[in-house]
């Protein structure tokens, strides 16, 4: 019994690593057109779903398609090309509109 | 006398027909990006560019420059292609600095009808955060019959600090001087400016009145 409770935990903590949105502090976000070209940059990538770009809190989240992932090396160089400086990478489960939802609400 | 007032629609109407972010914004905006920018700038100087920026630090294109000189009327027209390299950039949390380099060739057309070879170089040193802008540019034009250097500084100011699909809005003032007789003494104009997505709008109008604009487009 305790073996299987130690299973199913397992198989939820893995799910929980499993990351739908990746979310990056970006240096250097200044202005609309930096936004501009850090989405086009990363729309790029076939496992780009979506992107989002927070000046405000100098945020860049990306969606992910299904069962696709972009390692941090790649993201790092994919915002190098596009001329600005990652500075912190975190992967998450939440949704991007949650987040957008979260920010714009702290903003308020 | 070329300084007629009845050329305000007429700049208004080529800043609506040109479009880009060069003249003021950055010569580069993006990677895989292109910039069109129209710019009328007070009754001395009409500039029209397209870019395309392969990198972020790159971009090549063609221009065209004339210069109206205010002593005596005559024109200076220069067709160029011009190649724009990002020399060096710094990445804040609240800021970019930039300075940018530039360079090109061509053709320019003075006023007896004859054409010559044309080049021309400039710099660019710029520091921006969401609610301060600083400029300082300065463009230099050579060919066997004439040379011009347009320095310009820029400093704006932005109301409120916008984000990334909002409508930014910036007060900047602007000093400029021309050599080679295009303009006697340093011209000095407030603007405003305004962005959204990938457009560009800025007007404003000189101390002595006169108007000017800039339209650019990125996509």
């Amino acid at each position: 019994m305790l073996r299987f409770f130690i299973l199913v935990a397992a198989l939820v903590s893995v799910s929980t690593v499993q990351a739908d949105t990746i979310e990056m502090k970006v240096n250097g976000l200044v202005c609309g057109f930096c936004a501009r070209g850090i989405e086009k940059t990363l729309r790029r990538n076939p496992a780009t779903a979506d992107v989002y770009v927070s000046l405000e809190d100098k945020l860049v989240a990306v969606a992910l398609h299904e069962g696709q992932d972009i390692p941090d090396a790649e993201l790092a160089k994919e915002i190098a090309d596009a001329g600005y400086t990652v500075t912190d990478i975190q992967r998450t489960a939440t949704p991007i509109a949650d987040i957008r939802a979260r920010l714009e609400q702290d903003a308020e | 006398m070329y300084r007629s007032k009845a050329r305000l629609p007429a700049a208004l109407a080529l800043a609506a027909m040109a479009a880009s972010p060069m003249a003021y914004g950055k010569p580069i905006a993006y990677a895989h990006g292109t910039t069109v920018m129209a710019e009328y700038g007070a009754d001395t100087m009409s500039e029209f560019q397209v870019f395309y920026a392969p990198r972020y630090f790159f971009s090549a294109g063609a221009g065209y420059l004339r210069l109206e000189r205010e002593t005596d009327g005559s024109t200076h027209e220069i067709a160029y292609a011009r190649l724009n390299y990002l020399v060096k950039r710094w990445n804040l949390p609240d800021a970019q600095a930039n300075v940018f380099a530039w360079g090109g060739a061509g053709g320019a057309n003075v006023d007896d009808g004859s054409d010559e070879f044309a080049w021309n170089t400039g710099v660019q040193i710029d520091y921006e955060t969401r609610r301060v802008y600083l400029s300082a540019k300065t463009d230099y034009y050579d060919s066997p019959d004439f040379s011009h250097r347009i320095d310009t500084l820029q400093l704006g100011l932005a109301p409120y600090e916008h984000d990334y699909e909002d409508l930014a809005t910036w007060f900047v003032v602007q000093a400029r001087d021309y050599t080679g007789g295009i303009h006697d003494g340093i011209e000095w104009a407030l603007l405003l400016r305004l962005f959204k997505g990938g457009t560009w709008v800025e007007a404003g109008a000189t101390t002595d009145g006169k108007f000017q604009a800039m339209l650019m487009f990125n996509f």
